[in-house]
């Protein structure tokens, strides 16, 4: 399947800092992609870029099939920073954002009070915006980029200012809008959150594609999955076994270090065969852990000395 | 164009909902009318009770002075109904409503100085009903002696009307005097002294014949503070809400939404929306405040009407709309690429003194509206909606002198228009700092 969202050898620089420097990546019709990396790693930047309000310095950037310029009304976009205009009351903000995107006012007044009462903010309806606490107006302003009911949303760091309660909420609702068949693209620095929702990773440092894949492929590549075992009977055999790259074993449980592209299936086999097993769990490395194991401790380790 | 009317409802709407514009909206005509109003009403009032006391060193003064004071200065022609709606222009002084109350103290034989004494003293004095305003003194050799000096004294050495008026009527009783001495019949002497009054006549092209043209003056004015208030206004306010929607980064939904000329269109042509609604009110207001107005100034014999051709509405519109995009556009352009108001500030100040020039030469272009200067003016672009305004309010310029005018003024328009979307669209992100001029110039090439 073609990718909905092409993005070729893109680069952008500001004076001598390259934000971003020759990303590729594509994401397909229907998917949760999370565009993943540290603070100032380019993730903004990419989606600027892919939004037009960046024009990249090389490379190319493609939007359903066409130029992202003419694309512009079916993408639902949320900016990193609050975007909003603070002395509009929240209803009549709404519908101006679904205006710029070529949605009649009278049109989309049903679907902004669904929304609203959905985030619990219809009672707040008149209210000016820079009333709102700053959670509010993160949940305003993703209704205003989904209010236009757009093929695509591109929201960077969307959970940023919610609460728990509402970040379950915007979880279950963007796994609902895949669902419709809604593509989803968005940038976070929380790995655990992009592991819960994404199927498509993209790991960007410094400006550079580290990492790019479904989450299945990008654990797969880490070349550190492990497998921990529960048993009875002698297991000291276990670590010879082929496959198995390390690991300790206990008198009933074992940890043991996968050789890269090695099968665990075929490991249970072997164990069952000699002993009885209790528990069996293939432990894939979070994508935190990945991450630093793609970066390299060394160059984390020179960032955090050059922060502080 | 969905986008463009979406950008400029909101505009419009914003703005005009504001107390802000309620408020200005509707005081500004009040407080007009109380600058024109007041101080003249102020002038008159002061005129009104002028107590003098002529000190007449010839002794031979009283009854041409008190006659002179009498009748206005100058013969009044006698005026039919038609006439009277077009003042003379020169009538006007002679019937300043100032009642003087002349106390007349001969000092024949005396040194007028010492008999004047006491009078002087009154200048000064707590006592209402004796308080003078003015003393004005004859020297004893007036008629002999043309170099000698009339002298006013006054509390203040501004009061030049009354001193102006006695002065003239002092003049004209001395002037009766001689002749009257040389044998002649002070009867004769008046009739051959008669001025006569000054008609102003402007002739247009057509032949017609308008009069009363110092009048112009004031509709010009009134004119141009119309176009310039708004354009000062909405110009800043534009500016102001650009640099509102980078510091709140609203810019980077709109940018992701529409063209940056669907932008910029919207937000201008709604403000300029904003700004003819509010003179539309002035205009309103200003036509309730006329219609009461106007029995006055009939009655003072002026026909203001003449002046408000239907065309000048036209004409007014045209500038004001070619004045208010040009100057509009430098604001957007300057919201564009500063960060802060006080930043803005500093940047546009010089700007806005270049583009102010014409406020500072409304009167020499008022008065010579024909001359190089005006015609080299209302020729700039950037200064015609202005200049040529005014050429076209009190005279005729060529016609092809305002079609090239209004051509250029357009062309220029659609020019900074352009550079305004291109330097709007990356000054809008390029979040942080000022560019230099070079940047400007690499902007313009790039987007």
């Amino acid at each position: 399947m073609d990718p909905l969202l092409t993005v070729t050898d893109v680069a952008k620089s500001f004076g001598d800092v390259k934000a971003v420097d020759g990303v590729s990546f594509g994401i397909r019709r229907g998917t949760i992609a999370g565009l993943l990396g540290r603070n100032g790693a380019g993730k903004t930047t990419t989606l600027r870029m892919i939004n037009g309000i960046f024009f990249p310095d090389r490379g190319a950037i493609s939007l359903f099939g066409g130029e992202p310029a003419a694309a512009r009304d079916r993408v639902g976009y949320l900016p990193e920073e609050r975007g909003l205009y603070r002395k509009m009351t929240v209803l009549e903000l709404l519908l101006f954002l679904a205006e710029i995107k070529g949605r009649a006012p009278a049109r989309t007044k049903g679907a902004a009070e669904a929304w609203l009462r959905r985030f619990e903010l219809w009672d707040r309806k008149d209210v000016k915006v820079e009333e709102l606490s700053k959670g509010n107006q993160q949940k305003v302003q993703l209704v205003g980029a989904l209010l236009h009911d757009p093929e695509i949303l591109i929201l960077d760091e969307p959970m940023s200012g919610l609460d728990p309660v509402n970040v379950v909420l915007v979880r279950r609702l963007l796994l609902e809008l895949r669902a419709e068949g809604k593509t989803i693209l968005l940038s976070t620095h929380q790995m655990a959150e992009a592991e819960k929702l994404a199927e498509e990773i993209i790991l960007i440092h410094r400006g550079k594609v580290v990492l790019d894949g479904s989450l299945a492929e990008v654990r797969a590549s880490s070349g550190k999955s492990a497998v921990h075992l529960d048993f009875d009977g002698d297991g000291a055999f276990l670590t010879s076994l082929p496959g198995v790259a390390g690991g300790r074993v206990d008198t009933n449980r074992a940890e043991l270090v996968l050789a890269a592209g090695a099968d665990a299936q075929a490991l249970l086999e072997a164990a069952v065969s000699r002993l009885r097993i209790r528990k069996f769990e293939v432990v894939s490395p979070s994508l935190e852990e990945i991450f630093i194991e793609k970066v390299g401790e060394a160059t984390l380790d020179e960032e955090r000395t050059a922060a502080a | 164009m969905k986008k463009l009317r979406a950008v400029f409802k909101r505009e419009y709407l914003q703005a005009v909902r504001k107390k802000s514009f309620l408020i200005m909206t509707v005081l500004t005509p009040f407080l007009f009318g109380a600058l024109m109003i007041i101080p003249s009403a102020l002038a008159m009032k002061g005129m009104g009770e002028k107590a003098v006391a002529v000190v007449d060193g010839t002794g031979r003064l009283e009854a041409a002075v008190s006659e002179g004071l009498k009748a206005p200065p100058g013969p009044e022609p006698k005026r039919d109904t038609a006439e009277s709606l077009e003042r003379p222009g020169r009538g006007r002084r002679g019937t300043m409503p100032g009642k003087m109350r002349v106390e007349y103290v001969s000092a024949a034989g005396r040194d007028p100085k010492e008999a004047a004494k006491p009078s002087l003293d009154r200048l000064h004095t707590e006592r209402t009903g004796e308080r003078l305003d003015g003393v004005f003194v004859i020297p004893r050799g007036a008629f002999e002696d043309p170099t000698l000096p009339l002298t006013y004294f006054s509390r203040s050495s501004t009061d030049l009307i009354v001193q102006e008026r006695l002065g003239r009527v002092v003049n004209r009783a001395l002037e009766r005097e001689r002749l009257a001495g040389r044998g002649l019949d002070p009867e004769a002497v008046d009739a051959l002294l008669r001025d006569l009054p000054v008609h102003a006549v402007q002739v247009t092209k057509e032949g017609e014949e308008k009069t009363g043209g110092e009048m112009n003056f004031l509709v010009g004015f009134v004119f141009v503070l119309l176009i310039f208030i708004p354009v000062l206004i909405y110009g800043q306010e534009v500016m102001r809400g650009i640099i509102q929607e980078k510091t709140d980064r609203v810019v980077e939904i709109l940018v992701s939404s529409m063209t940056p000329f669907e932008l910029l269109s919207g937000k201008i042509l709604g403000m300029a929306a904003v700004g003819l609604t509010q003179i539309a009110v002035w205009v309103a207001m200003g036509g309730v405040f006329a219609a009461w107005g106007t029995a006055t100034a009939l009655a003072a014999g002026v026909n203001l009407g003449q002046f408000l051709r239907p065309g000048l509405a036209l004409w007014f519109l045209v500038f004001f709309v070619l004045g208010y995009l040009i100057n509009v556009c430098i604001y957007a352009v300057g919201g564009a690429i500063v960060n802060s108001e006080k930043e803005a500030q500093q940047a546009l100040g010089p700007v806005i003194m270049v583009m102010m020039l014409p406020w500072f030469l409304v009167m020499p272009i008022l008065m010579n509206p024909d001359s190089a200067l005006s015609t080299i003016l209302s020729l700039i672009p950037i200064y015609t909606p202005i200049t040529m305004f005014i050429r076209i309010l009190v005279s005729e310029p060529p016609a092809w002198q305002v079609a090239l005018s209004i051509v250029l003024a357009g062309l220029t328009i659609v020019g900074f228009f352009w550079v305004t979307a291109k330097i709007f669209r990356v000054g809008l992100l390029a979040y942080g700092k000022r560019p230099t001029i070079p940047e400007l110039w690499r902007w313009l090439k790039v987007a």
